[in-house]
């Protein structure tokens, strides 16, 4: 019964973000703010995947904005240079990404804890050096510009309200995705394998499979992200899919509180907002902004120390918390 | 490739060999008393490395700076250990590992705020020209690395076998439960061990940092090397950390001279990765099985 109505509130609280997300264009066209907003509808679709992967699997990834990097530099490659449509471009670095981290979870997921981190960490850096050094492909660290807007047969979505939709639409179908990847078979399987790995094996679950699929789908939705985010902005560079950016992501997740959906993307469009603070609060002057985007990594990294210490189940928990405590009234 | 050439690549092998050797101590050092790999690691190398030349600005003699530097360094590693792990010992290792993310990137991003976002740099210790050694040439700060790796090695083995302090060290490393129902202050050990890591890190910081100047950003890519030559030698054995550091470091610079000096960084962690992947345990490490 309980699980029937959260349920039912998940598909209702989906609906009221479409609604908002369509709202938005209607209440402004303002460039800035579409654009910050596409930079947001990236990120969740990033952090829905590490969520997954993470929060629910239990497996750390400090290689996700690698995964990010693999898909914007493949699209951008495949549309820019060999010409082929949009949409194969885009289709072929979500599964470049999905194959990366299909290769590095089969030995990696053999490792637990902090050498999986170190490991994906090592990864990550290894794809920084190779955005940087294979100029051919990539640009170099000068970037790649001139990435062409998305198009998909014949229609270009060649404007920043086109370009918001787009991005907005594919980040609530992936957060639908994971939301019901989580209530199914391999959600259940998951949440077994992060209490406890070896219970889990015993009660059949093929563990080793599971994760690596969990890897796979989850560097692949990295992958979807990045492609999206090469052709919404039109210049990438290798900076942008460093350390820090994959570092950022887990921060997220933990912020958001592992073992939820909803924290992790309710974090994810708070701490991007963060630094672009300007774009949702008209009178906030250039100052204010300017510290915000100055100590960005402090307060992340503080959010995160702050989180794990004084609140592990992070926004997810608080969230829940909200939840119970109004199904206690109603019973009263 | 001529003889003399040939050694001036193993000569800057193992002047990086050394700095990843020291980096791996520290983790060696932190994992051997608590199974925690400190993620913080490289920002201690870091903060060495400016905080000496803050020292030195302010106008501190040269090795003042220098040994101010490894001390407040020491310090900040103990205050991290006490104030943002310590309540969490007991918790689940990813917890951890987040825990001392956190704190390197507020380490490194505060270190912005505080010495800026140049780069920066210290005179060398006995300025003059290099030496020569057998057609290679050799800088005198690389010999100052070497010998204060060497004192540090020496030092940390003298620690471990010789004081109480260093037995319970051990202990610690074998079984806390153990080691406190022999009445060792567990707790102490694994704080003074985060501020020995810490110190190693920041010597290296101080030792390297007028050959190749540092900034608050130099953390990160250290860390992960010394975290590849500590896993190389055998995590938790301090001998095999620095063999492991030495064998990166003379890896890395044979991979410039015979592929490529654009895919270094990417060489050391690739490494880093086999070793992982095909021998977690190291080189010198024996296989440890997990019990349920």
């Amino acid at each position: 019964m309980t699980r029937l109505k959260s349920g039912v509130m998940s598909y209702v609280a989906i609906t009221i973000a479409a609604v908002l997300v369509a709202a938005v264009p209607l209440l402004s066209a303002d460039r800035y703010i579409l654009k910050v907003l596409v930079y947001v509808g990236v990120n969740v679709i990033v952090i829905a995947g590490l969520a997954l992967l993470f929060g629910h699997a239990g497996q750390i990834s400090m290689g996700h904005a690698a995964f990010v990097g693999i898909g914007a530099y493949t699209s951008a490659y495949c549309v820019g240079q060999v010409h082929l449509p949009w949409l194969v471009g885009v289709a072929v670095g979500t599964a470049l990404a999905a194959a990366g981290g299909f290769v590095l979870a089969m030995p990696a997921l053999r490792l637990r804890g902090h050498y999986l981190a170190m490991a994906t960490l090592g990864f990550s850096e290894i794809m920084y050096v190779v955005f940087r050094e294979a100029r051919g492909i990539t640009g170099g660290s000068d970037g790649l510009g001139g990435i062409a807007y998305p198009e998909v047969a014949g229609f270009s979505f060649d404007t920043p309200v086109a370009v918001y939709l787009l991005v907005w639409g594919v980040a609530l179908l992936t957060v639908l995705l994971v939301m019901n990847i989580l209530r199914s078979r391999p959600g259940r399987a998951m949440r077994a394998l992060h209490a406890t790995e070896n219970g889990a094996l015993a009660c059949g679950i093929d563990t080793a499979g599971l994760k690596i699929r969990t890897f796979a789908l989850s560097a692949g939705l990295a992958g979807l992200a990045g492609a999206l985010y090469a052709h919404s902005v039109g210049f990438i560079s290798p900076g942008t899919f460093g350390l820090d950016q994959s570092v950022i992501y887990v921060a997220t997740v933990v912020v958001g509180g592992a073992g939820s959906l909803a924290g992790p993307v309710l974090a994810a469009v708070a701490l991007t907002l963060l630094p672009y603070a300007d774009a949702l609060i008209p009178g906030l002057s250039r100052e204010t902004v300017a510290v915000l985007q100055n100590w960005e990594t402090d307060i992340y990294g503080i959010a995160m120390i702050a989180v794990v210490v004084l609140a592990p189940a992070g926004i997810g928990g608080l969230l829940k918390r909200l939840r119970s405590g109004r199904a206690g009234e109603a019973h009263v | 490739m001529e003889a003399a050439e040939f050694i001036q690549y193993v000569i800057a092998g193992l002047k990086s060999g050394s700095i990843y050797a020291l980096v791996a101590l520290g983790f060696s050092v932190v994992y051997a008393s608590t199974g925690i790999i400190n993620f913080a690691q490289g920002e201690f190398f870091m903060l060495g490395g400016v905080l000496s030349v803050w020292f030195y600005s302010l106008g501190l003699p040269l090795p003042v700076a220098g040994i101010a530097a490894v001390v407040a360094t020491a310090g900040l590693g103990i205050v991290f250990e006490r104030f943002a792990l310590r309540r969490q010992r007991s918790a689940n290792p990813l917890v951890l590992v987040i825990i001392t993310i956190g704190g390197s990137m507020v380490m490194k991003s505060l270190a912005r705020h505080l010495f800026g976002p140049d780069e920066l740099s210290l005179p060398e210790f006995t300025p003059g020209p290099s030496i020569d050694i057998v057609g290679a040439a050799v800088e005198r700060q690389a010999l100052w690395v070497w010998g204060l790796t060497v004192v540090a090695v020496l030092a940390l083995w003298w620690l471990y076998r010789k004081t109480r302090l260093g037995h319970a060290m051990r202990a610690c490393s074998i079984s806390h439960d153990a080691a406190r129902l022999m009445g060792v202050d567990t707790a102490r050990v694994v704080m003074i061990s985060f501020g020995i890591a810490a110190a190693l890190g920041a010597l290296g910081g101080f030792a390297v940092t007028p050959l190749t100047q540092t900034s608050w950003d130099a953390g990160a890519v250290i860390g992960v090397k010394g975290f590849a030559a500590a896993i190389l030698g055998g995590l938790g054995n301090p001998l095999a950390a620095v063999i492991g550091g030495l064998v990166l470091g003379l890896l890395e610079s044979l991979s410039v001279a015979f592929i490529s000096s654009a895919y270094k960084d990417a060489i050391s962690l690739l490494v880093l990765l086999i070793v992982l992947f095909v021998r977690p345990q190291g080189l010198f490490g024996s296989k440890r099985r997990e019990k349920v």
